[in-house]
């Protein structure tokens, strides 16, 4: 009786631990946000938040045609992004882009670790952040798609 | 023990300076002088632009390089360049008309590159590029301009107020300093 109790808390133990080690790990990749809000009366409010390591594995589930005809238009630009996401995972926090004029607003800023892209008009609030750190590894994933020349 | 610890301080010290030494940004900010304008302000790390220029390939960009179109033909832009260098501080052009003044001039390792116009009489443009900066411009082929080698030699440059357009209706501003914001 002593030892099936002990098994089964041995059990729960590993899930606690395995649970934890995932939330973790989510947690450590970090989250691809997207909101957007309208602005009109009655306009809809739409928030999707995405752990980053979802959209890692995610990509190994696209099929492969679909990812070939993604690649080969990113294609010439794929080294410059891989590139750029390097770098920006290296810069302090900034904000790189700011426009604005009396209808619109919109920001391009890296906030702890995350590229966050944001746009004010009259009409809607768009939010898209993402971690740097998940742009070279969808390139990676894209580049071991492209079928060689 | 002290004297690791004092070793290992004046390391972090060195690789904290070093590493912010590294830290240039190129900043434009663009203001439109209209009620209502529009402004831009872009912020680039010196470090990711010279990063990403060479994996660039577009139409007239290619390996951090890009070509020069148009006629210049008859002008060797190397040993105008040397001639430019190798002169002591001077003016090169001076034009004075009614309208408007144009000068151009190398002074303390700057090129400069000033223009007013009388008949807007808040517009001028004021150019301010290092030699240094110059020299890696045109450090390629005859009819290519090095952004790369130009972007390495403004990041090992100091602060620079490297262009400001004024007139009526705009503003506009590109300079390099060790901030990562326009303000």
């Amino acid at each position: 009786m002593t030892g099936r109790f002990s098994r089964a808390k041995t059990i729960l133990l590993g899930l606690v631990v395995g649970v934890l080690g995932l939330t973790f790990l989510a947690y450590a990749a970090g989250t691809v946000w997207v909101g957007v809000q309208d602005k009109k009366p009655g306009g809809h409010r739409i928030l999707v938040a995405v752990p980053a390591v979802v959209i890692t594995l995610g990509l190994e589930l696209v099929p492969a045609a679909s990812l070939r005809e993604a690649s080969a238009e990113a294609q010439p630009w794929l080294p410059a992004i891989e590139v750029a996401g390097n770098e920006l995972a290296k810069c302090p926090d900034a904000r790189f882009v700011e426009i604005r004029d009396p209808t619109e607003w919109v920001s391009i800023a890296k906030r702890g670790g995350s590229l966050v892209i944001d746009v004010d008009s009259a009409d809607e609030r768009v939010h898209i952040s993402f971690p740097v750190r998940l742009v070279p590894s969808i390139v990676r994933t894209l580049k071991m798609s492209t079928p060689p020349n | 023990m002290r004297r690791a610890l004092v070793g290992s301080a004046v390391l972090l010290l060195t690789a904290g300076f070093a590493a912010a030494a590294q830290d240039r940004w190129l900043h434009v900010k663009v203001v439109d002088a209209a009620k209502g304008g529009e402004s831009v302000n872009v912020n680039v790390p010196l470090e990711l632009a010279e990063k990403v220029l060479p994996t660039i390939q577009a139409e007239k960009l290619s390996h951090g390089k890009i070509k020069i179109e148009g006629e210049i033909e008859g002008v060797d832009i190397h040993a105008l360049l040397d001639a430019v260098r190798t002169a002591g501080d001077n003016e090169f052009v001076t034009v004075n008309s009614p309208k408007q003044h144009v000068r151009v001039a190398k002074s303390r390792g700057y090129l400069l590159v000033q223009v007013r116009d009388e008949d807007q009489k808040s517009a001028k443009v004021d150019v301010t590029v290092p030699i240094s900066v110059v020299d890696a411009l045109f450090s390629g082929g005859k009819d290519e301009l090095d952004l790369v080698s130009a972007v390495r030699a403004l990041k090992e440059h100091g602060d620079v107020q490297l262009v400001t357009v004024e007139d009526e209706s705009s503003k506009v501003r590109i300079w390099v300093d060790s901030k990562n914001t326009s303000e």
